[in-house]
């Protein structure tokens, strides 16, 4: 590919590698602001119950 | 202890939502396309850019260990621990993206070539960072271990930063001269070049951002852990 890549007129036409390496980009970012934020949900629900069982012992 | 999110925190949300922006604009329309490799070159900007990011979090956690070693105090651990995830999410983006861009160029996904090789080991060191510290119950220990890990494990950033400077490799440079028989090198066009900059400074500013707030969700992770143990008891 990379002789047909060098010997070609114009660009070659890689736009679908472009799209999928932007979906890795943007997705995985995505994915891990995602998990920032249910780890601060579920963090703050724990803090709650822990804060509920202080106050009534 | 419910820790009200600071007002400097919000506005650099806003700010680095902006630049990532623009940033993206610039990588699809403003930047030309590459002559020869066409439009998959664009994938450059960010693949670049998420590796700098990935290497910031392993220094950064180094620094931050030797600090822990220091004072130790445990914050240090929690920033340690935040900047290597962050680390870890770039290196495997900016790996991933590097694999995707080398099929239509090398004409294979992977070779196990300096750059790819030590790129790779890096991430697998940090991956055994995690594995480490969730094999410690003590945190003081989980601490402690994780610096002096953190601090050897960095000497793979130099390593991985100079193998396409130091080794024959095919992975181009294009910031300075790099191995003639580098596949797939390009000038940068001026446009080319500040779509590059700017890019980087984004992705600074991602890191930033992004590691403040998962310093705060450490903290926060702690102050539970801490109240846990006191309800146990």
């Amino acid at each position: 590919m990379l002789l047909s890549v060098l010997l070609q007129e114009g660009p070659a036409n890689t736009t679908s590698y472009m799209i999928a390496g932007y979906t890795i980009i943007f997705g995985v970012m995505l994915i891990y602001l995602i998990s920032l934020l249910i780890r601060q949900r579920n963090l703050n629900k724990d803090l709650e119950v822990l804060e509920e069982i202080q106050v009534e012992d | 202890m419910e820790e009200s999110k600071p007002r400097l925190l919000t506005v650099l949300d806003v700010f680095t939502v902006a630049l990532f922006l623009i940033a993206t604009y610039m990588v699809f329309f403003y930047a030309p396309q590459e002559a020869v490799m066409g439009d998959v070159q664009r994938v450059f900007y960010f693949h670049v850019a998420t590796g700098w990011v990935g290497m910031l979090g392993f220094i950064g956690a180094a620094v931050a260990g030797i600090i822990y070693l220091i004072k130790k105090d445990r914050k240090w651990d929690i920033v340690g621990l935040a900047a290597v995830e962050i680390g870890i999410v770039f290196i495997f983006i900016n790996i991933v993206t590097g694999a995707i861009w080398a099929r239509p160029i090398w004409n294979t996904w992977w070779t196990w070539d300096p750059r790819l090789t030590t790129a790779t080991v890096m991430l697998l060191i940090y991956l055994a960072y995690l594995m480490l510290r969730q094999g410690i119950e003590d945190p003081d220990r989980r601490a402690r271990f994780g610096a002096v890990y953190a601090i050897v494990g960095s000497l793979s950033v130099p390593l991985t930063y100079f193998s396409a400077r130091i080794f024959r490799t095919i992975h181009p440079i294009v910031i300075g001269s790099g191995d003639p028989s580098a596949t797939g090198s390009f000038d940068m066009s001026p446009l080319m070049t500040q779509t590059f900059m700017f890019s980087l400074l984004t992705f600074t500013f991602i890191f930033i951002d992004l590691f403040w707030h998962r310093i705060r969700l450490g903290r926060k992770a702690d102050h539970v852990e801490q109240l846990r143990l006191q309800t146990m008891e």
